[in-house]
C-alpha cells in the first residue's frame, strides 16, 4: 500500500518506541517522509504524534528504533543535534517572547555575534520568497495570532531546514490565513525540496493540504496512503478504529456536519428568558482593550456558540466569567439578577458553571481527589460550621461521579491519576451541580478523545434540554455548527456578529471571524 | 495604584514548596536520601578529624549533653518546643503555598513584644506569663503581616521580604535593647549596662513542671504538641484548612470557587509568623534563655526550626521528631562546644543533614523534568535551543 518513491526518503524512522512509565507513547512507529511531498500525520489527542515528533527533535530520547537521514543512521540525542541535521519545528503554543521584537525572536538562539542587519536581511529574504510578510521591528505582543505564527515560520524557514515540522497550526488561524499558510507549504517543499510535516487531528485539513499521510491509533501506525487516493470518511475511520458517523461524530473529527441535527431548537431561542445577559463587558489589561464591549445573551435552555480564532478575546472573557478577573467595565446578569462581580465566588453562587479553557489551570486541583474536587463548590453541603463531614462529601461525589460517568480507581485518587475525558466530567459534573443556570463550556473538548468529544456533546445538549442556558466557547466552527442554534463570532476582543445556526455558512463566519461584516 | 498581583502567585516559593511537596516520592527518592545521610555522616566525621577531635567522642559528648540524663533530655525537649512551633507555623503557610523564611527575625521580634509586656505589665501570678505569650504572638504575626502587605500592595516577593525582614528585626531588637527604652538598668559598681533588657519577673517565665530541680520541663512543650497536632488536624479537616490547601495547590481554581485566595494566603503569612513569635516568647520565659531580652535570643531557633519544616516536608506531625532530633544536636552541640569542639562544625553537621534530606527531592524532580520521565504536560515545552550556522 505504500506508494511509490524514490530510494532513498529524506527521513526514514524505523521502529521507534517510547515509553513513559507503563505507557507506550510510540509503539514501533514507522515513518517514511520523502523530500518535496506535505506528510500528513493524522491521529486523536494521544495517539503519540507528539511524542513521535519529540523524539524527532531529540527533546526526549527513544527507547528503541532507528533514525535515517537521507539514508544515514543519526543518534538524535540533543536539540542541537537535531537543528544541525536541518530539522525545525513549528510549535503549535507559541515559543516568542512578547516583550522582545520580531527581528530579536528570530535571532534567539543564533550563535556567534548577533548583528542586527544581517538578520533583518535574512528576514527580508525569506518574506519575500515565501510570501510571509513581517516586519522585524514590531513588537510581537503587538502582534496578531496570524502574524506571530507567520513569525514562527519565518524564524524556522530563516534556519534553513531541510524537515519542516509544523504542529497543530491552524488552531489560531482563521480560514483565510490557514488557507495562506498552506500556499506558503506548497512553495516550501515544490521549488526546493524540502519536506514538511503537518501534524494535525482535523481531517479536513490534512485532506486538503498534504500529499500522503500517516494515520496513528493509540501509538501505532494504522494506516497510511497517498492523500489523494483516501477520503476523509476513511481517515476518519482509521483514526477512531471504527466506523463514524458524519453528523455528531464527525463533527468530533473536524468535519463539518452533514445535516443540521438540532432542528426544533432554532425556534426556541427565546430572548424573553435570558439567563446570562452580558452588557458592555470591557476588559483592559496594561492599557490594552482585550475584550470590548461585549454584549451577549443567552436564553434558557439554548445553546449559543461564541466562535473565533484562538486568541481574539475568548480566554479573557472565560477569565471573567470564572471569576478570576474583574472587568474594567460592563455588567453581568445571571437569571435576571445582576451580579457584583468584585465579590469572590458571586458567579458561582448566581448560578453561573462554568468549564474553564485550561482545566488544570483553573479547573481543578490535581493534586487534590476527586471527592474534594467534586465538592468545592458546594462546602455547605458537605462540611459542618467549622469541620469537613467526610461521609457527606463522599456520597456527594459517589453520586456525581456516577450521573457523570467519572472512571476513577477511587473517590479519593488525586484527580491528576485521572485521564483528560475523566478529568473534563469532574469539573463539568461539579459545575452542573447545584442550582445552576448558566453553563459556560470554554473548548470544552480541548485535547479529549473522540468518544470523551462525543459524551461532552451529549451533556451540553442534555444540560440545555433540562433549561439550562449554555454558552459554547469554541474555535472549532464544527463543533459550533453542530452544536449550537445561535453563533456569535468574536474577533479581535469584539463580537463581530451574530446569527442563528440556519443561516450560518463556513464562509459568512469566515468573514465575521476576519472581523468582516456578513 | 497598580493592580495587586493576586493572579501571580508567589513562583519562586511556590516551585520549591511543590518539589517539597510529601506524596511524590519514590524509590529513588528514598535511597538517594539514604545514601546521601551516609554521606553527610561521613563529611561530619572527616571533618571533626580534620579539626583534631574524635569523632566517636564527640558523639559520645552530643548523647551525653541530649539524652544520657534527665538535665540532658530535658534541654533536650525544652529546645524542641520553641523548634516544633516555628516548624508548624511553617507548615500552616507552606500549605497556601507562601514560603516564610524569616521566622528568625519573626522569633525576636515575638520576644521584644513579648519583653516589654513583661517588664511593663504588673498582672498577678499566671495572668502575666499568658500575656507575655500572647503578645509575642501578636509582635511575631505582625512582623510576618508587613511582608504579607508588601506582597499584596506592591507585589514583593514574599520569600525575599521575609528574609530580609529578618535583619531589620536583629537591628530594631539591638536598638530596643541600646536605648532607655528597653535597656537594663546600671549595674553593680561600674555603672555599665549592657545591651540588654532587664530580666523578667518570676511571674512572667513558665514555671518548671513539679519539684524536681535538675527536671526543668515546662508547658512550652505541651504547647508546642497541642499545636502541632491541633494544625495538622485544621489543615486536614477543616473547611478552613481545606480553603487552605486549595490556595496552595491552584490558586486559580480557589479563586474561581470563591475563596480570597490573596487575603487567605495573606492571613497564613501573619499566622505562621504568630506561631514564630509565639516561639520567641517561648524562649524569653524559658530556662534555655537568660530570660532576658537580648540580640541573641533566637539563637537560631528561627533558621532550625524552618529547617525541621524543611526536612518534615512541611507535615506538622512528621515535625514533632524532627523537631526532637535537632534538639538533639543543639543540646548535646552546646555539651560538644563545652569540651573543645568549635560549635559551628554541630551547624555544618546540621547543615549537611538538612541538605541530605531536603535535596533528594528536588533533584529527582529535576532529574524527571529533564529526561521526560514523567508522563506529558500539558503546558507547552519551552523553546528549543537551537545551535545553527549563521543562516542565509
Amino acid at each position: 500500500m505504500t506508494p511509490t518513491t524514490s530510494a532513498v526518503p529524506i527521513l526514514e524512522l524505523r521502529g521507534i518506541t517510547k515509553s513513559y512509565g507503563s505507557v507506550t507513547a510510540c509503539d514501533a512507529v514507522d515513518l517514511r517522509v520523502e523530500a518535496g511531498e506535505i506528510h500528513g500525520l493524522l491521529g486523536e489527542n494521544g495517539a503519540g504524534k507528539s511524542s513521535l515528533m519529540k523524539v524527532l527533535l531529540g527533546l526526549v530520547r527513544r527507547d528503541t528504533g532507528t533514525v535515517l537521514v537521507r539514508g544515514e543512521e543519526v543518534a538524535l540525542d540533543s536539540p542541537q543535534e537535531a537543528a544541525e541535521l536541518g530539522i525545525g519545528m513549528v510549535h503549535q503554543h507559541f515559543s516568542l517572547i512578547n516583550g522582545l521584537t520580531v527581528w530579536e525572536n528570530v535571532a534567539l538562539g543564533d550563535t556567534g555575534k548577533v548583528n542586527k542587519q544581517a538578520v533583518c536581511d535574512g528576514i527580508a529574504e525569506v518574506s519575500a520568497r515565501y510570501g510571509l510578510p513581517v516586519d522585524p521591528e514590531a513588537r510581537v505582543d503587538a502582534l496578531s495570532a496570524g502574524e506571530r505564527q507567520r513569525v514562527e515560520v519565518v524564524k524556522c524557514l530563516r534556519r534553513d531546514p531541510q524537515i519542516l515540522i509544523l504542529d497543530e497550526p491552524t488552531s489560531v488561524l482563521t480560514q483565510a490565513e490557514s488557507q495562506e499558510l498552506f500556499a506558503v507549504l506548497d512553495r516550501v517543499v515544490a521549488n526546493e525540496g524540502r519536506a514538511v510535516i503537518l501534524i494535525s487531528h482535523k481531517l479536513a485539513e490534512i485532506a486538503q493540504a498534504t500529499d500522503r499521510v500517516t494515520v496513528l491509533r493509540k501509538g501505532r501506525v494504522a494506516f497510511r496512503a497517498v492523500t489523494s487516493d483516501t477520503t476523509p470518511q476513511l481517515l476518519a475511520r482509521q483514526m477512531v478504529g471504527r466506523e463514524v458517523s458524519l453528523g455528531e461524530e464527525g463533527a468530533a473529527l473536524g468535519l463539518l456536519p452533514v445535516q443540521q441535527t438540532r432542528a426544533g431548537h432554532d425556534g426556541a431561542h427565546d430572548r424573553q428568558q435570558a439567563v446570562l445577559r452580558l452588557a458592555g463587558l470591557t476588559v483592559v489589561q496594561g492599557g490594552v482593550e482585550v475584550l470590548g464591549s461585549v454584549d451577549l445573551t443567552v436564553g434558557a435552555g439554548e445553546i449559543v456558540g461564541l466562535y473565533g480564532v484562538e486568541g481574539n478575546g475568548q480566554s479573557i472573557l472565560g477569565d471573567v466569567l470564572a471569576g478570576l478577573v474583574a472587568p474594567t467595565e460592563g455588567t453581568i446578569e445571571v437569571a435576571g439578577n445582576r451580579v457584583d462581580v468584585t465579590r469572590p465566588g458571586a458567579l458561582s453562587k448566581a448560578g453561573l458553571g462554568i468549564v474553564p479553557e485550561d482545566r488544570h489551570h483553573s479547573g481543578v486541583v490535581l493534586d487534590m481527589s476527586v471527592a474534594e474536587n467534586l465538592t468545592m463548590k458546594s462546602l455547605d453541603e458537605v462540611s459542618g460550621r467549622f469541620l469537613l463531614r467526610r461521609r457527606a462529601t463522599l456520597a456527594r461525589a459517589r453520586r456525581l461521579a456516577d450521573e457523570f460517568n467519572i472512571v476513577t480507581p477511587s473517590l479519593d485518587a488525586p484527580v491528576r491519576s485521572l485521564s483528560g475525558g475523566n478529568q473534563q466530567r469532574v469539573v463539568l459534573a461539579r459545575e452542573l451541580s447545584g442550582d445552576t443556570r448558566v453553563l459556560v463550556a470554554a473548548q470544552p473538548t480541548h485535547g479529549l478523545d473522540v468518544g470523551a468529544i462525543e459524551d461532552m456533546y451529549a451533556r451540553l445538549r442534555r444540560a440545555a434540554d433540562e433549561g439550562v442556558g449554555v454558552l459554547l466557547i469554541s474555535t472549532e466552527l464544527e463543533e459550533v455548527m453542530a452544536l449550537a442554534s445561535w453563533i456569535a463570532v468574536i474577533s479581535s476582543g469584539r463580537i463581530s456578529g451574530a446569527l442563528p445556526v440556519s443561516e450560518a455558512t463556513p464562509e459568512r463566519l469566515g468573514m465575521l471571524v476576519g472581523g468582516e461584516a456578513a | 495604584m497598580r493592580a495587586a498581583p493576586t493572579m501571580a502567585p508567589d513562583d519562586l516559593g511556590r516551585r520549591v514548596l511543590a518539589h517539597l511537596r510529601p506524596g511524590r516520592d519514590g524509590w529513588l527518592t528514598t535511597s538517594l536520601t539514604i545514601v546521601l545521610v551516609a554521606v553527610a555522616l561521613g563529611v561530619s566525621a572527616l571533618l571533626l578529624t580534620l579539626t583534631g577531635a574524635s569523632p566517636s567522642a564527640s558523639l559520645s559528648a552530643i548523647w551525653t549533653g541530649s539524652l544520657a540524663n534527665t538535665t540532658g533530655w530535658t534541654t533536650t525537649l525544652l529546645n524542641a518546643a520553641p523548634l516544633l512551633l516555628v516548624a508548624v507555623g511553617a507548615a500552616i503557610c507552606a500549605s497556601a503555598g507562601t514560603f516564610n523564611i524569616g521566622q528568625e527575625g519573626q522569633v525576636l521580634i515575638g520576644g521584644l513584644f513579648g519583653a516589654w509586656v513583661g517588664l511593663r505589665l504588673a498582672l498577678p501570678g499566671p495572668m502575666l506569663v499568658v500575656v507575655v505569650m500572647a503578645a509575642a504572638a501578636v509582635g511575631g504575626g505582625l512582623w510576618a503581616a508587613l511582608s504579607a502587605l508588601m506582597y499584596r500592595f506592591r507585589g514583593v516577593n514574599v520569600v525575599v521580604s521575609t528574609l530580609l525582614m529578618t535583619f531589620l528585626a536583629i537591628q530594631l531588637v539591638t536598638f530596643a535593647v541600646s536605648t532607655p527604652w528597653l535597656q537594663e538598668s546600671a549595674q553593680g559598681s561600674s555603672g555599665i549596662a549592657d545591651a540588654q533588657s532587664n530580666p523578667l519577673p518570676a511571674d512572667a517565665l513558665l514555671g518548671g513542671l513539679g519539684q524536681y530541680p535538675s527536671m526543668q520541663l515546662n508547658a512550652g512543650l505541651f504547647l508546642a504538641l497541642v499545636a502541632a497536632v491541633g494544625v495538622a488536624l485544621v489543615l486536614s479537616r477543616s473547611r478552613w484548612g481545606f480553603r487552605v490547601r486549595m490556595v496552595g495547590l491552584n490558586p486559580l481554581t480557589a479563586k474561581h470557587t470563591g475563596v480570597r485566595v490573596a487575603a487567605l494566603g495573606g492571613f497564613t503569612l501573619a499566622l505562621s509568623g504568630a506561631f514564630a513569635g509565639l516561639a520567641g516568647g517561648l524562649l524569653l520565659a524559658s530556662p534555655v534563655s537568660p530570660n532576658r531580652l537580648q540580640a541573641g535570643l533566637s539563637d537560631n531557633v528561627g533558621w532550625d526550626g524552618l529547617l525541621v519544616a524543611l526536612v518534615a516536608r512541611n507535615r506538622p506531625l512528621i515535625a514533632i521528631p524532627v523537631s526532637f532530633g535537632f534538639a538533639v544536636l543543639r543540646a548535646g552541640g552546646d555539651f560538644l562546644s563545652a569540651t573543645g569542639v568549635p560549635y559551628y562544625l554541630v551547624d555544618i553537621v546540621k547543615a549537611l543533614l538538612v541538605l541530605a534530606f531536603v535535596a533528594p527531592p528536588l533533584l529527582v524532580g529535576l532529574l524527571r523534568g529533564r529526561r521526560g520521565a514523567t508522563p506529558p504536560t500539558p503546558f507547552p515545552l519551552p523553546a528549543v535551543p537551537t545551535k545553527m550556522k549563521a543562516a542565509v
